[in-house]
């Protein structure tokens, strides 16, 4: 805030006039009001002045030698734009014209001689009082902007930075103010799927950007504890309606995309249409929004659904907000779905689709000024995991394998079950749950996601094939993902027996640790492919068998497959 | 009995600039069994602050027992609305 206050700061007014004796008179009433004051005798000497002094007030004689009073005036306007320093004209000329060429010269009042003293400080009072209020506002202004910064720095520093896979997912983000309301997540869950989520917060601004830490601290928590996107959409719109005013809320695109499954899930609730593109730059799918944007309804609707479908490893998934459709050109066009479509069909086949779509977008535009925050998300359908990654992954386990084996079963430190029934199934998801009290218990360790992996693909098995009795040679060809999904959708919705019953015990060894697991649900059992018949598949199917075999240490199915036997071991 | 009808005209752009006098034009309708309506036939330019601002009106609304209708937005505005599925929320007539 402004912490001036009139009595204690001495203001310095500049007085400009050919005659002497005026200047002396105005001086002198100037001074009985607590101003400094400095004289200039022409219009260009009023200008040097002002730029030296930087006065608080100017009194302007319009007729004088060298330079005149309108001339002078325009000029000192023109270097104080950003800053008002009340200029009156003091003239003779008592007519209409003279007052309109004084206001047109940018002068802020006009007094016209004689006038008495009296007047004159009045005059000067009022004047005042509007160049203190400026500059209250000014201050204000800068101290939102100063806010507006740290909002910036903290969203695009703190929040934006720690996404995964920076290099190979392609992003646009151009803010309409200083600070934007969009925001843009990317994060690796245990399994391997790439979680990405594009938000536009209501409005523009630091008052948008409120909610944006809670929301980046839940995508990327619960993703890094393996919840499914479903989970992770239900529990942010849960978080936003609670924290968030009414009017406050997340137009939001999600989607978890899944490289070994070839699949993705996608949600758009408030966004414009998400593009599912091929390889050869053409539309392949557009999910439409489907529901009201997040923090609007206490619960998603009844019946809320992820769209599932199959993509192929060179599709692309481009998510936008509403911002880069409404760019408008000087004619007052906006950039809209075709140019768009035409821009990512360009990009993709150039591979390059965010600098081609945002170089787009400028050159359409030219320099109109921007309305609304400006984003794109550009994702690719795999090889965010490189090869190399997954190599020294597998190096470390055998080595792990081979130690463990040194150590004998050691007494168990402690035990966990968890049993599962009927309805239950389909609402609580074990897994995260399990990892929880295994770090709870043991801490953190770059094991447990190996361990999630396991836990995962045998519950999961217990589940699909057990429980709601799916054949996996459903998922025999790469179209019968979603059948497979629709098929599991349909069983679990009706889902009312059944269980799952899951134990875990832990064996501290020398350097490590062994956890045994224990699965087994109520179903008829499934047909497993022992292990000496798995050699080469190349089907899609029972793959997530031969990992499960790469991974542990032992993997026994018993009762026709309905019962499983897991250890993992491992050394620190 | 048929509900009386209290109406709320938005002007062509409705945005964030008209989050006081939005919010004033109907915070004092208090009587039930009121039908509150929200005529977008004006309107040519709506933002995502205005579809807060309607959600405030709902707030509202639920408040006083009285319902809210959105009536005759045009093919731009109902895209907006679509988009975030207010024919979920509200009754939208053309």
């Amino acid at each position: 805030m402004d912490t001036y206050q009139n009595n204690q700061y001495v203001k310095l007014a500049l007085v400009v006039d050919d005659s002497k004796v005026q200047c002396q008179v105005l001086s002198v009433l100037l001074k009985e009001e607590n101003y400094q004051v400095i004289v200039a005798h022409n219009g260009l000497e009023a200008i040097a002045k002002y730029k030296d002094y930087q006065p608080d007030l100017i009194l302007m004689d319009i007729s004088m030698p060298i330079m005149n009073g309108f001339s002078a005036t325009r000029k000192i306007k023109s270097l104080s734009e950003s800053n008002l320093c009340p200029l009156i004209f003091i003239t003779s000329d008592d007519t209409e014209q003279a007052y309109i060429d004084s206001i047109d010269a940018g002068g802020d009042g006009i007094l016209v001689r004689p006038f008495s003293p009296q007047i004159f400080k009045s005059k000067i009072k009022s004047l005042q009082r509007i160049s203190d209020l400026y500059r209250q506002v000014k201050s204000l202004q800068q101290e939102q902007q100063k806010d507006a910064e740290l909002a910036e720095r903290l969203m695009s520093g703190v929040i934006e930075s720690r996404n995964f896979a920076l290099d190979k997912i392609g992003m646009i983000k151009q803010p309409a103010a200083l600070f934007s309301g969009d925001i843009q997540l990317t994060a690796l869950s245990p399994n391997g799927d790439l979680n990405v989520m594009l938000g536009d917060f209501t409005g523009h601004g630091l008052r948008s950007s409120i909610g944006a830490i809670p929301l980046a601290e839940t995508f990327r928590a619960m993703t890094r504890k393996g919840f499914s996107l479903f989970e992770i959409i239900i529990q942010i719109n849960k978080q936003l309606y609670t924290l968030l005013p009414s009017d406050l809320f997340l137009g939001a695109a999600f989607v978890s995309v899944s490289e070994h499954d070839k699949s993705a899930y996608i949600f758009n609730a408030g966004l414009p249409d998400i593009y599912i593109m091929s390889s050869d730059g053409s539309v392949r799918n557009k999910i439409s929004s489907t529901h009201p944007p997040m923090g609007v309804l206490p619960e998603l609707f009844k019946g809320t659904n992820l769209t599932v479908l199959s993509v192929e490893k060179d599709e692309r998934i481009e998510l936008i907000s509403d911002g880069i459709l409404e760019v408008r050109n000087d004619k007052g066009n906006m950039f809209e779905c075709e140019r768009l479509e035409e821009s990512l069909k360009k990009g993709i086949v150039e591979n390059n689709v965010s600098s081609i779509v945002l170089s787009d977008v400028i050159k359409f535009c030219q320099n109109m000024p921007q309305e609304d925050d400006i984003s794109l998300i550009d994702i690719p359908c795999s090889g965010w995991l490189s090869s190399k990654d997954n190599h020294e992954a597998t190096l470390m386990k055998n080595e792990d394998k081979s130690i463990a084996h040194d150590y004998e079963n050691g007494a168990c430190a402690w035990e966990w079950r968890l049993k599962l029934s009927g309805s239950r199934l389909t609402k609580i998801n074990p897994i995260p749950i399990a990892l929880n009290q295994i770090t709870e218990i043991e801490g953190n360790s770059e094991h447990w996601q190996n361990l999630y992996t396991i836990l995962t693909e045998l519950f999961i098995n217990a589940l699909d094939h057990g429980v709601l009795g799916l054949g996996s040679e459903l998922k025999s060809t790469a179209q019968g993902f979603v059948l497979y999904f629709n098929e599991r959708e349909a069983r679990l919705a009706k889902l009312d027996k059944g269980f799952v019953d899951i134990k875990l015990s832990y064996y501290p060894i020398a350097l490590g640790g062994r956890i045994k697991i224990y699965i087994s649900d109520s179903g008829k059992g499934f047909k497993y492919i022992k292990s000496e018949h798995r050699e080469i598949n190349n089907q899609l199917y029972g793959r997530g068998i031969m990992m499960l075999n790469q991974l542990c240490e032992s993997l026994v199915y018993k009762n026709n497959g309905s019962t499983v036997e897991a250890s993992y071991a491992w050394k620190v | 009995m048929l509900k009386k009808e209290f109406i709320i005209k938005a002007p062509e752009r409705f945005d964030f600039s008209l989050h006081q006098i939005f919010r004033d034009s109907y915070i004092n309708v208090e009587s039930h069994n009121k039908v509150l309506v929200l005529d977008l036939s004006l309107t040519s330019y709506m933002d995502s602050s205005a579809l807060g601002m309607i959600l405030l009106l709902k707030e509202h609304a639920d408040n006083v027992s009285a319902s809210v209708i959105i009536r005759k937005p045009n093919a731009t505005v109902n895209k907006i609305l679509e988009i975030a599925q207010f024919h979920r929320l509200f009754i939208i007539e053309n």
